[in-house]
């Protein structure tokens, strides 16, 4: 064969390898990797349920501290990002007419709750942070949270009585609103 | 003095003649010449290239609020090419997204491209396409025929992105974060 013809023949050849090795790059070719940050938040909460919004004491027992309303069952919860404590705070919006029957009425102080087996004490407290009343609030609990803990809940039930110790009230029906609201702190 | 000039030439092409010298030339080279252009994918996010959802609800399904538009550009070899695809996947589908010690798996984000093949939200659950994506946390997105009407052309998408924590437990407060990568593949 002659050389310019071997040489034409190799040149074509070497093409022919190009060009197939072209055809294998071009699959499985992929671009630059484009990204999108995602982000989602989920916000914090915290809830107070009870499982009644009425609470009945059929007969008052004037001058005597055995006047107990029904228990009440409430849960807190909380989904928290940052605090130390979630407080639960019970309060009337008027200290001086916690409860009242027309004009006559029956002052915070005479009202007493407790969570738990903790000891009654009267609803005459300051508000814990923004929550509450001067003078008609009581802190009912005061739970620690951290990390970890965050995120939780709680059922308590709440006792609630009138202590009409040395009191006489006239006869009729007295009705009054007790606030319940968490805190975290 | 004519006459010696004539003669001296003619004493010069008997000479070349009797040395046997003949038109000369080399020997035949050639130089074959290849430029080959591999072809070029371009993946571009418009716009959606950060997305944010707020207030997340637990058990409930939580759409992010804008599309992430994408432009895709090619220039590829039509006879080399038989399809150009999208794929958009997370890297760790246990984990799409992370916040504390809490990972949402890519089975819970899901995607759609009503231009494209996920016509309907659809989890990022599939495996990778070509070499590109995940096992289990990928979604194909397109696939475009090449023809010689279509090797160099480019196209806009837009993939909307939804959290579907149906079922899911509860999330703690707070915020969780992922990345989701996006590439073409040619087949």
């Amino acid at each position: 064969m002659k050389t310019p013809l071997k040489n034409a023949l190799l040149g074509a050849t070497a093409l022919l390898l190009i060009g197939a090795g072209n055809a294998r790059a071009q699959v499985g070719l992929t671009s630059n990797v484009a990204t999108v940050a995602l982000t989602a938040t989920k916000n914090a909460t915290l809830s107070v349920t009870p499982t009644a919004s009425v609470a009945t004491l059929a007969s008052i027992t004037d001058g005597s501290n055995v006047n107990d309303f029904g228990p009440v069952s409430l849960t807190t919860a909380w989904n928290l990002t940052a605090g130390s404590s979630v407080r639960l705070v019970g309060w009337f919006a008027t200290p001086a007419q916690a409860l009242a029957n027309g004009t006559d009425y029956i002052p915070s102080s005479k009202v007493e709750g407790r969570v738990g087996a903790t000891a009654y004490a009267p609803f005459t407290g300051a508000p814990v942070g923004a929550v509450g009343v001067a003078g008609g609030s009581l802190q009912l609990f005061s739970q620690s949270v951290g990390a970890g803990t965050r995120f939780g809940s709680r059922t308590d039930q709440l006792d609630l009585r009138l202590d009409l110790t040395g009191t006489t009230t006239l006869a009729g029906d007295y009705t009054g609103t007790l606030n319940l609201q968490a805190i975290v702190q | 003095m004519p006459l010696y000039k004539y003669r001296l030439g003619l004493l010069a092409l008997s000479a070349l003649h009797a040395l046997g010298a003949q038109e000369l030339s080399a020997q035949a080279q050639i130089i074959s010449l290849a430029a080959a252009n591999p072809g070029q994918l371009i993946v571009t996010v418009h716009s959606g290239a950060v997305q944010n959802l707020t207030g997340v609800t637990d058990n409930a399904v939580n759409d992010f609020p804008a599309p992430v538009v994408i432009n895709t550009d090619w220039n590829v070899q039509q006879n080399q090419t038989n399809t150009m695809n999208l794929v958009a996947y997370f890297t760790l589908p246990a984990q799409a997204m992370v916040g504390g010690t809490t990972q949402i798996p890519s089975s819970r984000l899901l995607g759609r491209m009503t231009t494209g093949i996920p016509a309907a939200f659809t989890a990022f659950t599939q495996n990778g396409l070509g070499g590109v994506g995940t096992a289990g946390g990928s979604l194909q997105l397109f696939a475009v025929n090449i023809t010689n009407a279509n090797k160099k052309d480019n196209r806009t998408d837009n993939l909307d992105l939804r959290l579907n924590l149906v079922g899911f437990p509860p999330l703690a407060a707070g915020a969780y974060a992922g990345v989701l990568n996006i590439r073409a593949v040619t087949q």
